[in-house]
């Protein structure tokens, strides 16, 4: 009887499994590279089958969403299978993720470099087994010791420096810098700019994208707590409409400015209550990438002649937020 | 073995005046204990089985994962995982928590980190001072919950809040960002990479924390299934009072319990940061309830008092194929922790599952 | 096998007390257990039995009189101490872990070793053999060597811990409250083991709240209430019946019996 039992209970978690599996991989890329001949659009892949991964540091926010839309639309429309994948900000697992990309022999590696140090290693074996690789995001200062062919993506210094520069223009004359991500060395850099850009900047960390009602609070509390603080900036679009409120909430007259979008920040910037973004644009990020891989891999074409392509900043205000505003509630802004 | 004084070693020769002494009744209700039962009992059922199901899953349906070098990447996840699951799993049988183990990863890779690029100690003395570090931590967090007797879960979730703060503070002081790099200019990087960190066999790349892994399940398994100190944790953990009064030294045990999820933490802390030759601040924060999900797989009981050193091996091991072995599918992966949860549910349901139908009718 | 009058009693207390705080727990406790003997230690809820049980084991220390074992007098300072003194103490919850197996709680604590150092690892063939053979002395046939304890039924738990008492050489085997949780059968059953280990020649104090348990085996009775002696019978001076009167408060229940008829009597003319 008790092995009878096991034994059907065995079965059960396989069939479970199988069926979790029918059902999940459907809804993916999966069967992106099957046979291009079968796909619309530039048929760049020559008949082979052409597989990138893309590896970021992200936790599943919607600024990481928009990037991974990015980087699914370029491999729809390039017909190659793209594989995308997050380590939420744990180096060790980006590497390891990077290891198990190269075991995979794929074409192309995307990696997000906030912590170069990581990943080095990883990347020097996805070198020496002949895999090109392109940064993105962040590790602009790295690339290319780190054998990527260009970094795609944003200085962050020079993001942060025209943000403070904007706000003091603004009249604002204290800023307070939010940062919600306690180990991202890019995050820092950018509130390191703002304050080269702006002056009196003070920083303050916030729980982040995980416990968006605590970082409300938090911001709340130093507003109430401070009042010369005439000016707020958040370096991602979550945290950007938390503190929106928190503004709100203590009854502050701060200006609210933010880094990246989504769909929300540029309808509150529409109405007036953030005052512009610094769009990245990682669409781009996530898009560019994929598309200088595959170009890499079936046409020897390198792109950036050494130098990074640069996605920004670009900045979104009242002026021009009506046209961002349909693409961001698509996901792609 | 004292002779009665009068009363013979039988049990049959009773001095007149006494009730009869009874003659062994072969109890009806304990029927043969056939080897299957036996295996059936074991805690480590439940995680043999699901692991079993997910490396045949993914092995049969990708093509890398059944690889030597897709094996090297998961048992890769697995062992750093695994060292601490083995560590927390002793001490779960013990019948205490320690929620410190996580971010302890983090406190000892930074302090190795600073010792090394900041305070100018090479890379050998450094270890030491990080090892000797892990113990006293282990050592306090041990005594704090002897003496105040307050669940250890509370205890160390202060600790876990000190050290979380501690790693960004000083790290930022320190170096003005929030991670210390630049350990692989360090004298003696080479040699404690050697030991800790680096990969052998060489195109697969298997990482020698598996090697590290594999020893210290094996040493867990021996010392609780064959050494008195074995017998003595499952005492203290299954019923503390009951050991204290038979003589166990309860709170000797219990600190040295705590002392070894610490120094696990250091030899963890040590290898992440001698692989990534740099540690973030936010290190290991969260995993420690990873650790304890696998130590449960693997058929801990929560409440203390039973468990396997192996089990908490195999649930990391599931833990480490299902990561990587969702990355080789290609499945879209904001699914992958829903997936992670349903296959822990699912071996910790069976664990129970085959564990009462094997033991039959329990109290 | 009865002791003779000149013996050294195994273990005496003389004027014993405990306080804890201001609140009186002992006062002037005087009883003694010789070899092959039974005392029976009787009293009801709240009388002082588990302060003094505890005194006994070395779990407390007493605060006034004194405390002898073989004649020496004795402070301990823990349960260890008193273990190795020869003093057994089997507790109401029975000192054993439910999961863990028989052998392993059999020898917990002294575990037979072999081997030296890094290999020093349990003789667990020897420790399983020992185990069934003392459990066999006492009616048990234990067949599974990995049975966990807690599925062994209430007397046979008992029986462990008496086993082990007795195998690792107790001179004194005090079973604090060894029924008060068993059904009438298994009762029976344990005062059988409790008159082998006083057969055995050890001197057994026998705690309890049940004088119909207490009457059949003991050779010394000692009534405690409230923390005094009420009173100390050898088998012979003192009746079941009486024994039975003094345990459940004799005049006090007499008086309750009065004013609950009085009150029936009012409740059926109102």
């Amino acid at each position: 009887m008790t092995r009878l039992r096991a034994g059907l209970l065995a079965l059960a978690m396989v069939l479970g499994l199988a069926l979790f599996a029918a059902a999940c991989g459907g809804d993916d890329d999966n069967d992106g590279g099957g046979s291009p001949a079968s796909k619309d659009n530039v048929d760049l892949t020559q008949g082979k089958d052409v597989t990138i991964a893309v590896i970021t540091h992200g936790s599943g926010d919607s600024f990481w969403a928009v990037a991974k839309k990015g980087a699914e639309d370029a491999g729809k429309q390039m017909g190659v299978t793209v594989k995308y994948s997050e380590s939420a900000n744990d180096p060790q697992k980006q590497a390891q993720l990077i290891d198990s990309a190269v075991t995979e022999k794929v074409d192309g590696i995307a990696v997000s470099a906030p912590n170069p140090d990581a990943i080095r290693d990883s990347l020097k074996k996805a070198t020496a087994a002949g895999i090109p690789i392109v940064t993105l995001n962040s590790g602009a200062e790295d690339y290319q010791e780190l054998g990527a062919i260009t970094h795609v993506g944003q200085t962050e210094s020079i993001a942060g420096e025209g943000a403070g520069q904007k706000l003091k223009e603004a009249g604002a004359k204290k800023l307070l810098c939010v940062i919600h991500e306690q180990s991202n060395i890019g995050l820092n850099q950018r509130c390191d700019g703002a304050k080269k850009g702006f002056g009196a900047v003070e920083n303050v960390q916030v729980k982040g994208v995980d416990d968006i009602q605590t970082t409300l609070t938090e911001i709340q509390s130093k507003l109430q707590s401070d009042k010369s603080i005439d000016a707020v900036l958040t370096l991602n679009p979550d945290i950007a409409v938390a503190a929106r409120d928190a503004v709100k909430g203590a009854g502050s007259n701060a200006k609210v400015a933010t880094f990246d979008l989504s769909g929300d920040v540029v309808k509150a910037i529409q109405a007036g209550e953030i005052e512009f973004a610094v769009d990245q644009q990682q669409y781009l990020q996530g898009y560019l990438p994929v598309v200088f891989l595959t170009l890499y891999k079936t046409n020897a074409n390198t792109v950036g002649g050494g130098q990074p392509v640069l996605t920004g900043p670009g900045y979104v205000t009242k002026d021009n937020a009506d046209t961002v505003a349909k693409l961001a509630e698509e996901g792609t802004r | 073995m004292t002779e009665a004084i009068g009363g013979g070693s039988s049990a049959a020769a009773a001095p007149a005046g006494a009730p009869p002494t009874p003659e062994p009744v072969a109890d009806e209700r304990l029927a043969n204990i056939s080897l299957w039962v036996r295996l059936l009992r074991r805690p480590e059922v439940g995680s043999l089985l699901g692991a079993l199901v997910i490396c045949a899953f993914f092995w049969l349906n990708t093509d890398s994962f059944g690889t030597l070098s897709g094996i090297a990447n998961w048992t890769d996840v697995a062992s750093t995982l695994g060292i601490m699951a083995v560590a927390v799993a002793l001490l779960m049988i013990g019948g205490e928590f320690d929620l410190s183990a996580g971010v302890m990863t983090g406190t000892t890779g930074l302090l190795l980190g600073l010792l090394t690029t900041e305070w100018g100690f090479s890379m050998w003395p450094a270890i030491v001072v990080t090892f000797a570090f892990a113990a006293l931590v282990g050592f306090i967090n041990g005594y704090m919950v002897i003496k105040t007797k307050l669940p250890s879960f509370i205890v160390t979730l202060a600790t876990f809040f000190v050290f979380q703060g501690l790693n960004l503070g000083v790290t930022k002081a320190v170096t003005d960002t929030v991670r210390v790099a630049g350990l692989g200019d360090v004298p003696g990087y080479d040699s404690a990479s050697k030991v800790f960190s680096n990969t052998f066999w060489s195109p697969h790349n298997f990482r020698l924390s598996v090697v590290w892994w594999i020893v210290i399940a094996a040493i867990a398994t021996w010392v609780l299934a064959r050494t008195r100190a074995g017998n003595w944790i499952f005492a203290v953990g299954g019923d503390a009072n009951a050991a204290r009064n038979v003589g166990v030294p309860v709170a000797r045990v219990k600190i040295a319990l705590f002392m070894t999820t610490a120094m696990a933490a250091a030899l963890v802390g040590i290898m992440i940061a001698l692989r990534l030759a740099s540690v973030q601040a936010g290190q290991g924060v969260g995993e420690e309830f990873t650790y304890i999900i696998a130590a449960v797989v693997g058929g801990c009981l929560l409440t203390g008092g039973y468990g396997s050193a192996i089990g908490a091996s195999l649930g990391a091991l599931i833990v480490g194929m299902a990561f990587i072995g969702i990355q080789f599918s290609g499945w879209n992966t904001d699914w992958r922790f829903l997936f992670l949860g349903v296959i822990l549910l699912l071996a910790v349901l069976v664990n129970n599952l085959v564990r009462h139908r094997a033991e039959g009718a329990r109290r | 096998m009865t002791a003779t009058a000149e013996q050294t009693p195994l273990l005496e207390v003389r004027g014993v007390s405990k306080f804890f705080g201001n609140v009186i727990a002992l006062k002037d406790i005087s009883l003694g257990v010789k070899a092959g003997e039974v005392t029976c230690v009787l009293g009801d809820n709240g009388a002082g039995k588990s302060s003094f049980i505890k005194i006994l084991a070395g779990v407390h220390q007493h605060d006034e009189g004194q405390f002898l074992v073989e004649g020496d007098e004795v402070r301990f300072k823990s349960p260890r101490e008193a273990r190795e003194r020869g003093i057994a103490t089997v507790f109401q919850d029975l000192a054993t872990v439910p999961l863990m197996s028989v052998w392993r709680n059999f020898f917990l604590g002294s575990e037979p070793t072999v081997g030296k150092g890094p290999v020093k690892r349990i003789d667990v063939k020897q420790a399983q053999g020992v185990m069934r053979d003392e459990m066999r002395k006492m009616g048990i046939d234990v067949r599974d060597p990995d049975q966990p304890v807690g599925t062994l039924s209430g007397g046979e738990r008992q029986a462990v811990s008496i086993a082990r008492a007795v195998y690792f050489g107790a001179k004194v085997l005090i079973l604090d409250e060894p029924t008060s949780a068993l059904g009438v059968k298994q009762s029976g059953v344990v005062l059988r083991y409790v008159v082998q280990a006083r057969d055995r020649g050890l001197g057994v104090i026998f705690i309890t709240h049940n004088p119909h348990h207490a009457y059949p085996v003991g050779d010394r009775f000692v009534v405690l209430n409230r923390g005094k002696l009420l009173g100390d019978w050898r088998k012979g001076e003192i009746g079941r019946d009486e024994l039975v009167k003094m345990m459940s408060g004799g005049a006090e229940l007499d008086q309750l019996t009065h004013e609950l008829e009085r009150q029936l009597d009012a409740a059926e003319a109102g």
